[in-house]
């Protein structure tokens, strides 16, 4: 017999998907982008290791706007994912039952809305 | 010995021959209960629809009732049902049917209109009063499939999706049966003293393979699925069974039935919008919200009824039973089971596995009244092991 | 024999087939039962009446095209959950999804997901089966009026009669399924939640340690792909998360009357 258990491309395929699995694909995709972040960023804070000339040189890279871009998708992502954890956790604890689809569209506009301002004041600073 | 046909009767039979200890195979052409067997309402009768008209199937049916009830524990709702007077005419019948289903010996309760209506409050509220009787909800699937699952762990052969394309032998004697694996193409012979034509209403065509009329006409009915359970009792109108009197309460669903007409050819079966029509419009008399539910499905089952040619809607023909040895019509190895109900599987299948066994001079007595078969998930164990 | 004369036979004409009035071509994944290369056949199908569902035109194929086609039916309204596939990439039941209802344009069906393929439409379900057997549940109610069953020895345990189907569709849906075979799985942990609400005179000690372990209710990650997939409204999706609230109740109360008896000893 063959086997259809379809791995990864399980959790990431949107078609035929309602909102809960599309929540999960998004969920999925935003913790997999912090996480590569984190790395990013763990990376980076070894150029201090290598003097205050390497340091200064990132800082002024850091400030040019396709960076800023990527600053405000990382915040955008860490939101999504933050809030949609606060989600399942009151769901996935029985706090709140029934309530997943309004919840999801509300914190997620709250996501959306944060992350706006944020990108707002990040291009302003600098 | 053959048995083609894998709805509840092949199964019910291979299960009685096997616990006398003869060799089974047998052959289905699709899935197992592909046929009339899956489609059926899920009413386990207690005979009271047939124990005016019919005595014969009503008692047949209050005693299988009983067994089974005894045999496949888990697979009923044991939620009785109810005959509903809605008119006077209506309680001119129960005083046919009360006595009626007492020489039956089916249990009854008269229930007044109030009673009635705290037990179901969906009812019409305008009926008069309503008699209770021990129908049930059956599983139309998972019940047959435990006499298939007793019968394999027993030692039966049995083999799905495997057509029966020809009978073997010479003229006047059957020796057994040429079949085509359906997911192969395969064809094969498979031997056997007897070959058992349980085939219901595919029954016909089986016996002209083997040059003998088998008087079965497919009788198809309609049948309506409902969103949502409408009552918890199986709701009939008390008057003699007609269209769209019986309401059975199946999981979240609610399933209105039936109609009846004769059909040539059972594998060709309409849905004819206007008895769909008639289902709704005469089940919102016994429950008025049938006419506001959402409808799941729409449907049509073969009923395999005995009955001579010309009967024009299978209600005249009667519920119950019949095996025909067809060695009285000079063809030798032959046998047919055919009419009953879902009710009276085990019944069919003892009385046919008398006569099999009596021809091959078996004389191991049926041990399916008291054999408490296993349940519905053993068959898919035993066919992975 | 008794003869049964109910109504005068012209009461019921007897129905002619509906005119055809349109075609649907439908795309059909199949897969050969000796493992060889799968494939999709497209077939144009008649269709006959706007009730006409996908199972209806499976059947029709098989019965005029290709008797190989290998396809499960039984009850044809949503009952017995043999007929579950994919169509148009989404979990269903063949006999209540209608033609009429799918988009424009070819029809795609494929068998079930995250479960073995036996061949063409046909999925394994003895993993589901064996898992259910534990989750048995008896009776729903018992007649008034004549004696019901008992199991007798040797018979493992009452069968399931309950809103879950045992259909697989939940299992095919679930993204967690994709990657994770020793999951219990949404029909598991909803039949497993019936049991431990309502136990009916059964003991639902063993179901709570299967649904408490690390492949149980834990492992869920509420797609709720499942509750929108199940075609018989047992919300296998809703009941897991029941079920967490249970075992939550019972580690929080477990660990409250430790901390009670320990701080009485020390009195």
């Amino acid at each position: 017999m063959m086997n259809e258990r379809r791995g990864v491309a399980g959790w990431f395929d949107p078609r035929g998907r309602r909102l809960g699995g599309l929540a999960f694909i998004v969920n999925r995709l935003s913790g997999l982008g912090v996480l590569v972040y984190l790395y990013l960023h763990l990376l980076i804070l070894t150029q201090l290791a290598r003097g205050p000339v390497a340091w200064d040189a990132f800082v002024a890279f850091a400030g040019s706007p396709v960076v800023l871009a990527f600053d405000v998708l990382l915040l955008a992502g860490l939101l999504v994912h933050g809030l949609n954890g606060v989600r399942l956790a009151l769901l996935g604890f029985g706090v709140v039952t029934g309530r997943g689809t309004a919840l999801f569209v509300a914190l997620m506009t709250g996501a959306v809305l944060i992350a706006a301002v944020g990108a707002l004041r990040l291009f302003e600073v600098a | 010995m053959v048995i083609v046909g894998g709805g509840g009767t092949g199964g019910a039979l291979a299960h009685d021959l096997a616990l006398r200890g003869i060799r089974v195979v047998l052959v289905e052409r699709h899935g197992l209960t592909s046929g009339t067997t899956g489609r059926h309402h899920g009413l386990l009768h207690s005979g009271a629809r047939y124990a005016v008209n019919d005595p014969e199937s009503a008692v047949e049916c209050i005693t299988e009732n009983r067994i089974l009830r005894r045999i496949c524990p888990g697979s009923f709702e044991e939620n009785d049902g109810l005959f509903v007077a809605l008119e006077e005419a209506d309680l001119e019948w129960r005083d046919r049917l009360v006595p009626a289903c007492e020489a039956s010996g089916i249990p009854t309760r008269w229930l007044t209109r109030l009673e009635a209506l705290r037990l179901e409050p969906l009812l019409n509220p305008r009926l008069l009063g309503a008699l209770q009787v021990p129908d049930a909800t059956m599983d139309a699937m998972r019940m047959p499939l435990r006499f298939f699952a007793t019968a394999l762990a027993n030692g039966a052969d049995i083999r799905p999706y495997t057509e029966v394309v020809g009978l073997t032998g010479q003229a006047g004697c059957v020796t057994g049966v040429r079949v085509v694996d359906r997911a192969t193409g395969r064809e094969y012979e498979i031997g056997g003293d007897i070959v058992v034509n349980a085939a219901g209403p595919w029954g016909e065509s089986i016996g002209c393979m083997g040059g003998v009329d088998v008087p079965v006409q497919p009788s198809p009915g309609v049948l309506v699925a409902l969103r949502g359970r409408l009552c918890n009792m199986v709701v009939n109108r008390m008057h003699k069974s007609g269209d769209g009197d019986i309401v059975v309460p199946q999981r979240a669903l609610s399933i209105v039935g039936t109609s009846s007409w004769v059909a040539e050819d059972p594998d060709d079966l309409a849905v004819p919008e206007d008895h769909v029509q008639r289902m709704l419009d005469e089940g919102s008399r016994l429950i008025p919200a049938v006419r506001t539910a959402a409808i799941r499905a729409a449907w049509s089952a073969a009923r395999p009824l005995i009955g001579e040619r010309g009967a024009s809607t299978g209600r005249e023909l009667s519920r119950t039973f019949k095996c025909y040895d067809h060695a009285t019509e000079g063809v030798e190895g032959l046998v047919t089971i055919s009419g009953g109900k879902g009710t009276t599987l085990r019944g069919m299948a003892e009385l046919t596995a008398d006569v099999v066994a009596h021809k091959l001079g078996v004389d191991a007595p049926c041990r399916t009244r008291d054999t408490v078969l296993l349940p519905h998930t053993a068959f898919h164990h035993a066919r992975a092991a | 024999m008794a003869t049964l004369v109910d109504r005068p036979p012209e009461a019921v004409p007897a129905p002619g087939a509906a005119p055809v009035t349109a075609t649907r071509v439908v795309r059909v994944r199949r897969t050969p039962r000796d493992g060889g290369a799968a494939r999709w056949d497209r077939v144009e199908v008649p269709v006959s009446s706007s009730r006409m569902t996908v199972l209806d035109a499976l059947t029709w194929i098989r019965s005029r095209v290709d008797p190989t086609l290998d396809v499960r039916h039984s009850c044809f309204h949503a009952s017995c959950g043999t007929c579950g596939l994919r169509v148009d990439g989404r979990d269903v039941l063949a006999c209540v999804t209608r033609l009429d209802d799918l988009r424009e344009g070819e029809v795609s069906v494929e068998p079930l997901r995250n479960q073995p393929v036996v061949s063409d439409l046909v999925v394994d379900l003895e993993a589901l089966y064996e898992a259910l057997e534990p989750m048995a549940v008896p009776l729903v109610r018992s007649s008034t009026l004549v004696a019901g069953g008992r199991p007798a020895e040797g018979v493992p345990a009452l069968g399931r009669f309950e809103d879950c189907i045992e259909c697989g569709l939940c299992i095919s849906a679930c993204p967690i399924e994709a990657t994770d075979a020793a999951y219990e799985g949404p029909a598991v942990l909803g039949a497993a939640w019936r049991v431990i609400d309502e136990p009916r005179g059964t003991d639902p000690a063993s179901a709570l340690a299967i649904v408490d372990g690390d492949q149980g209710a834990w492992r869920c990650h509420l797609a709720f792909e499942c509750s929108e997939a199940c075609p018989s409204e047992a919300e296998p999706g809703e009941h897991i998360l029941h079920l967490r609230r249970g075992l939550l109740r019972r580690r929080v109360a477990a660990i409250l009357r430790r901390r009670g008896t320990h701080e009485g000893s020390g009195r």
